[in-house]
């Protein structure tokens, strides 16, 4: 006579070991100080992120402030030497369209702060997030300016991709480095599956209650901070805020679930506890510490940028040459000087003084010649973007920080595109100018409005998120290659 | 007798291949490095030294021209790569190496590398410096955690103390031990790394760089020396060989990964820097004032182009105008370096909690890629800029026109540039290095004193636990 065992439902048993797990980690100390420390650093790091992206959403608001009190005040000058009650002078003249398109008139295109700025700071620092744009060729005024210590830029920034990156797993392997071993080493293991009480089951429900440990800080503790300072108005918000925000937690969730995997994996070969630590410590080093500079290295020796140094001698070689070609000119003595009337318009028309001129077509002839040069540096960086984007899956930290950087507005897609409608601005600005350059058309107050502004396109939602899901995938692909490899492990794990 | 322990100590740690696999790997990457390190110093060197070569034959070859237009062309000063920036790049990735000399104002050094990197750069650059400052203590901490633990846990400790063998004896071997294992990788590699740099440098500058390596090298034993005493310290005061890992690698985790940044944080709120656009503002500001003044002074008229100065005055005016604004530069960019440079001091000063910061400071000073070394590059290229500019300026005043109304038409020939000498500069010698760096130098010996008494005052209770 065969007599069937009925297994329970495994639900049941599920909650139940949830319960229990609760129980015995609320009742250890030191999971109480691994959480303490995580909300400390993921309360810093917010803070921090916080901090800084006001702090340059404030720096750029008197940058555009005090681009309108120049223009204001340009306009004013010019109404008032239109009236007769003020005289123009040879390098602040608003009436000339040279003088204008030059510094004189410069104009910042800048970049704002993303929704997730705050939480992951990226290449913000290194990257400038303002251009000053001038009649000057992109290659003297499209480089990094903001003032930083070089010191400070190596180190990196503390901000919540960081703690997250870098940190987070630490914190999965304490509270999951002795998932099953340490119940194997105290003989309470045999004990447990003696009652009906599946290994995954027990597995899943040690695993729910550390996930939700540590995912509820990692991911609400941030997702409601910052919409009360969205609310507060000390985060910068916009339309699509929420999805990114979305596509974020899901990101965060993904990197996690691939340290859970790798713990469970671990965990599945029966070492001892000492073992595993070990492993997993060791596997933090080689795929957080060691793969991403190896795979920074290797995009870097693949895809070379091209030199600044020879675009430094190139720029030095166009400019001789331009200056040369316009050597007449520059040796044209000032007509004004001690004749102020001539700075003044006349039948809608100016005198642009021979080296003005002069100056104005050397800028314009050496943009022409070094635009080419700037686009290999493009198509580089964009070359190194796709080559990440392929290979950046062989370290899920690499994954994670470009995915939470793209999404946080600071990585490298942003960035480019900035740069590409800072390339457009500057075309509008030529096209503006040079034409009334050319013809000495002196410039009227009513032209003011008329005089290129650089107004930012944010990116498409539909690209960040598809890029997002590609992150997600990456990370979830080696996840679920984990776990396969840990539950073909389990079926012949040893209790004993 | 603590060559003994040390022998057998070092035995075992070959035996249980530990030195093998973890050693090995560190190896590979000091070795990928130092490669990596040499291919591109060969390059950028080269490249700088043409490029440098090419912009004085342009400067020679200019046709007549106008003195000022000659000094608006200017021309570049390139940063010469440091011999030792093979093994430590510094701040190197992170600040340029080309500055434009050029009329009127002081321009700041452009084309850093990091513009043209990846967004992975935020993980660190591959080098010999990088690997021994993160990877090296973590080594040590592989190699030694469970040099007094483990031996607690089988029971071999209170054995051997009951042999009467002295605890600080103990100590020595095991430390001897560490180090003799830490020295079968790393002086084969330092030696190689000598190799490189004796190889590489220029031959006036040879004696220099190796000095400089020694240096570097000895900065590297002290760090590592801390560390091997530390490892040893929490294995005797930990009970078992898992609470020392434990201990070991959450310090290693705080002063590897997080100390670095949340100090440079809390550097930069002790002493902040303006922003792009308050400095700017304020250096504009009395570059105007201090011009006005000199202009009211020497002509009786702040307006210029005006009939107060006539163009045969414009060469007196441009010098003038240029002399008084050399100390509002001097001024404006010494008090942004100087916050910098105690940005900088607070962090070497941590060092004698967390010696990374300390030992990143020595490192990229010694290899002469740090702030120092760069600002010592930077005023030299701007002396050069206002010696052209001066130059220029002469000439005009030379040969003011008589007749009072001409300016530009005035032009110099080829005479006139060549009493502008070429850019040379040379990186300041091993002395001038390790005055700037006895700060840190001074921190990392402090801690290694620290460490090697932590781990003595731990080693000695060993006798009360016998």
């Amino acid at each position: 006579m065969s007599v069937s065992i009925v297994q329970p439902p495994q639900g049941f048993r599920l909650r139940a070991v949830m319960r229990q797990e609760l129980r015995l980690l609320l009742a250890d100390r030191s999971v109480w100080v691994v959480a303490l420390l995580f909300l400390l650093l993921v309360g810093y790091a917010l803070g921090n992120g916080l901090a800084q992206t006001a702090q340059r959403d404030r720096a750029q608001a008197a940058v555009a402030q005090a681009d309108r009190d120049t223009r204001a005040a340009q306009r004013a000058q010019l109404e008032a030497i239109l009236a007769g009650r003020a005289q123009p002078t040879p390098f602040e003249n608003p009436a000339d369209p040279s003088r204008m398109a030059s510094s004189y008139g410069a104009q910042h295109a800048i970049l704002p702060s993303a929704p997730l700025g705050p939480v992951a700071l990226g290449r913000s620092d290194l990257f400038p997030s303002q251009f000053r744009v001038t009649h000057q060729s992109r290659v003297a005024f499209m480089n990094p300016s903001d003032i930083e210590n070089p010191w400070y830029l190596l180190s990196g920034q503390f901000d919540l991709a960081f703690v997250l990156v870098y940190l987070l797993p630490l914190l999965i392997f304490v509270l999951g480095y002795n998932l099953l071993s340490a119940e194997r080493e105290n003989g309470t293991l045999r004990l447990l599956l003696s009652q009906p009480l599946r290994l995954r089951t027990l597995l899943a429900g040690k695993l729910a209650v550390r996930a939700a440990a540590l995912l509820v800080p990692a991911v609400l503790l941030p997702v409601g901070v910052l919409l009360l300072a969205r609310q507060a108005g000390f985060a910068p918000s916009a339309p699509g805020a929420g999805t990114v925000t979305f596509w974020w937690a899901l990101l965060v969730g993904a990197y996690a679930l691939f340290w859970f995997a790798l713990v469970v994996a671990v965990n599945a070969f029966g070492a001892p506890s000492a073992t595993n630590a070990m492993v997993l410590m060791i596997a933090w080093v080689l795929l957080v510490l060691v793969a991403p500079v190896l795979l920074n290295l290797a995009v870097t020796q693949a895809s070379p940028a091209p030199s600044r140094t020879e675009l430094a001698t190139q720029t030095r070689t166009l400019t001789a040459a331009a200056m040369k070609r316009h050597a007449e000119l520059l040796s044209t003595d000032y007509k004004h000087v001690g004749q102020g009337a001539l700075l003044l318009p006349r039948d809608g028309k100016i005198e642009i003084s021979a080296r003005g001129l002069a100056n104005y077509r050397i800028e314009r002839e050496i943009d022409e010649a070094i635009a080419p040069e700037l686009e290999r540096f493009e198509r580089q960086h964009a070359g190194q973007q796709r080559l990440l984007e392929r290979f950046g899956a062989l370290s899920p930290a690499a994954v994670a920080y470009e995915g939470m950087t793209g999404l946080a507005g600071t990585g490298a897609r942003r960035h480019a595109q900035f740069v590409a409608q800072t390339v457009g601005f500057h075309l509008a600005w030529k096209h503006f100018f040079f034409p009334r350059i050319e013809e000495r058309s002196a410039l009227m107050p009513a032209d003011f409005d008329r005089i290129p502004r650089f107004a930012w396109r944010e990116e498409s939602p539909r690209e960040l998120r598809d890029r997002a899901l590609a992150a997600v995938l990456q990370l979830l692909l080696p996840s679920l290659l984990l776990f396969g490899l840990a539950g073909w492990r389990l079926r012949r794990f040893s209790v004993a | 007798m603590w060559r003994w322990i040390a022998n057998r100590e070092f035995t075992e740690r070959l035996r249980d291949g530990r030195l093998l696999w973890a050693g090995g790997l560190v190896l590979v990457l000091l070795f990928t490095a130092l490669g990596v390190g040499w291919a591109h110093q060969r390059e950028a060197r080269a490249e700088q030294q043409a490029a440098q070569a090419l912009d004085y034959r342009d400067w020679l070859a200019q046709d007549r021209r106008h003195p000022h237009d000659a000094a608006h062309q200017g021309m570049h000063a390139f940063k010469p790569e440091a011999p030792l920036a093979m093994v430590d790049a510094g701040i190197n990735p992170y600040i340029g190496s080309t500055v434009w000399l050029q009329a009127h104002r002081q321009s700041e050094v452009k084309f850093n590398p990091a513009q043209d990197a990846t967004g992975l750069q935020r993980f660190g650059n591959l080098s010999v410096g990088w690997i021994l400052q993160v990877l090296g203590p973590l080594l040590v901490i592989v190699l030694g955690f469970n040099a007094f633990a483990g031996e607690r846990e089988q029971g071999i400790l209170r054995q051997t103390l009951s042999l009467g063998v002295s605890p600080l004896r103990l100590l020595a071997g095991k430390a001897l031990a560490l180090a003799a294992s830490l020295a079968v990788l790393l002086v084969p590699a330092a030696l190689v790394a000598a190799l490189a740099v004796g190889l590489g440098a220029a031959p006036g500058e040879r004696a220099d760089a190796l000095l400089r390596l020694a240096a570097w090298s000895l900065g590297y034993a002290v760090y590592l020396g801390a560390f091997v005493f530390v490892v040893l310290g929490v294995s005797a005061l930990c009970a078992t060989s898992r609470a020392a890992i434990t201990v070991l690698l959450a310090l290693w985790v705080a002063q590897a990964v997080m100390a670095p940044r949340v100090l440079s944080e809390a550097a930069r709120a002790a002493y902040p820097s303006p922003t792009r656009l308050e400095f700017n503002q304020a250096l504009q500001a009395e570059l105007k004032q201090v011009s006005d003044r000199t202009w009211l002074q020497a002509f009786g008229t702040t307006e210029r182009w005006g009939r107060d100065v006539p163009l045969s005055q414009w060469g007196i005016a441009l010098r003038l105008d240029d002399q008084a604004s050399y100390p509002v530069y001097d001024r404006h960019y010494g008090r942004l370096w100087d916050t910098w440079e105690r940005q900088q001091r607070l962090q070497e000063w941590s060092g004698l909690l967390l010696p990374l910061l300390a030992m990143r400071s020595y490192s990229m000073g010694m290899a002469g890629t740090d702030f120092a070394h760069h600002r010592s590059f930077t005023t030299a290229a701007e002396l050069h800029r206002r010696r052209l500019q001066d130059l220029m300026s002469e000439d005009l005043v030379a040969h003011a026109d008589p007749l009072g109304d001409r300016h530009f038409a005035y032009q110099s020939g080829p005479e006139l540039w060549a009493k502008v000498p070429p850019f040379v500069h040379r990186t300041p010698r091993v002395g001038w290095a390790l005055r700037h760096q006895l700060r840190s130098l001074a921190v990392l010996c402090a801690g290694l004193l620290l460490a090697a008494a932590f781990a003595a005052v731990a080693v000695r209770r060993q006798r009360a636990l016998a």
